[in-house]
């Protein structure tokens, strides 16, 4: 039953993530009574994460990018073994981005100094235009301030973004990088995703209470 | 960045003055409670026609781009739609729903409510004036179909801080 749950809640998501996806987008819309993201995560109740469970779970992505340094990111290998919150976005997105970055900061701040240590914040931005290495150092440093790992931010080619999107399974994003998946995966000690969150008023205590479930406490 | 910018109250003075007669709006220091009052706010009594609440501006993180969120509140038996929105923070205002532009307008049903929240709506201020800060109050003006202009002023939420939550109307 539970597994049937999973099921249903994940491919409620990615109907959610496809409709929901981005902060902005040219054509006119109307408010509609869709579920939202936290009446999504009760039916991933059972799999013990407060955050929308991932069954099967994804291997943590390979994909290259550049980081704000202007060096060469490894994703798979340089992130490897360590509890990694992966997330697209983009500077100039109002609403979801940096909602979603102060969630996943007041996250951070509510788990025990051990797991905090080990985590890891990778954000790559769909806006391969504007979104220069100064741009992105600048945006990211507003959310980690007191967090013992800076948020890695990562950028590249339109076709690297796109593959490092491909590779980490979420929605493709268009125009220009603005309309992109709002869904942030988390990556266990074991490199598994076995979770994702979506936009929802209570993201910061899912991560909280999801992150320590995949870190290694040994 | 910059430290904050507060105006002295008497440039303050002549400031809301010169823009008084054209935009009605300015951005600056002005306490929430003063300008509510002088501005008739939707908060002010159950009698108001339409009400706002919670409202606060997000600290942008960008620099260039900034969301306002807030309840509307319609306390009439008619609906009523929000057909513009104007700000003193920036040049160019546009209201966002379900992740998309908003032409049309907003309708608030009858005794019902609208919530713009992150994820679901916001009003997005492009071109901005000048930083946005905690402890800076933004004005905007709302226009409605039926209840016609509210002036309505909201606080500025540092990035992480928690958003103040919206309160119905008795």
């Amino acid at each position: 039953m539970s597994r049937l749950w999973s099921l249903w809640a994940r491919l409620a998501a990615l109907l959610l993530v496809a409709a929901l996806a981005g902060c902005v987008s040219g054509s006119a819309g109307t408010p509609t009574a869709s579920p939202s993201a936290s009446e999504l995560n009760d039916h991933a109740a059972g799999s013990g994460y407060s955050g929308l469970g991932l069954d099967p779970p994804q291997p943590r992505p390979q994909f290259t990018l550049t980081d704000t340094a202007g060096k060469t990111f490894r994703f798979g290998t340089q992130t490897a073994g360590k509890p990694t919150l992966l997330f697209f976005g983009y500077t100039t997105c109002p609403d979801v981005c940096p909602t979603t970055l102060a969630d996943i900061a007041n996250g951070l701040r509510g788990v025990p100094e051990t797991v905090r240590k080990q985590t890891q914040v990778v954000f790559v931005t769909t806006d391969v235009k504007h979104d220069t290495a100064a741009v992105l150092k600048s945006y990211l440093a507003k959310f980690d301030p007191g967090l013992p790992n800076r948020f890695i931010g990562l950028r590249g080619t339109q076709s690297e973004v796109d593959a490092a999107q491909v590779a980490a399974h979420v929605t493709l994003a268009e125009d220009e990088g603005r309309t992109h998946s709002s869904e942030v995966l988390l990556y266990g000690s074991d490199d598994y995703a076995r979770v994702a969150f979506l936009q929802s008023t209570n993201q910061a205590e899912q991560v909280a209470h999801d992150l320590p479930l995949v870190a290694d406490t040994k | 960045m910059g430290a904050v910018r507060r105006l002295p109250l008497s440039m303050l003075l002549a400031v809301l003055l010169v823009v008084a007669g054209a935009a009605g709006l300015v951005r600056g220091s002005i306490p929430s409670s003063a300008a509510l009052s002088a501005a008739a706010d939707g908060t002010a009594g159950p009698q108001q026609p339409i009400v706002v609440s919670g409202g606060y501006v997000r600290e942008p993180a960008n620099g260039v781009s900034a969301a306002a969120y807030f309840t509307l509140y319609n306390t009439t038996d008619s609906i009523d739609v929000l057909t513009a929105v104007d700000s003193g923070a920036g040049a160019q205002v546009s209201l966002h729903t379900d992740g998309m532009q908003h032409s049309a307008g907003l309708s608030i049903p009858p005794h019902g409510s609208v919530s713009l929240a992150p994820g679901k709506g916001h009003v997005m201020i492009e071109k901005l004036y000048g930083p946005l800060k905690p402890g800076q109050s933004v004005n905007f003006q709302l226009t409605f179909a039926q209840a016609g202009q509210l002036l309505l002023t909201v606080p500025v939420i540092a990035i992480g801080a928690p958003a103040p939550t919206p309160e119905a109307p008795r």
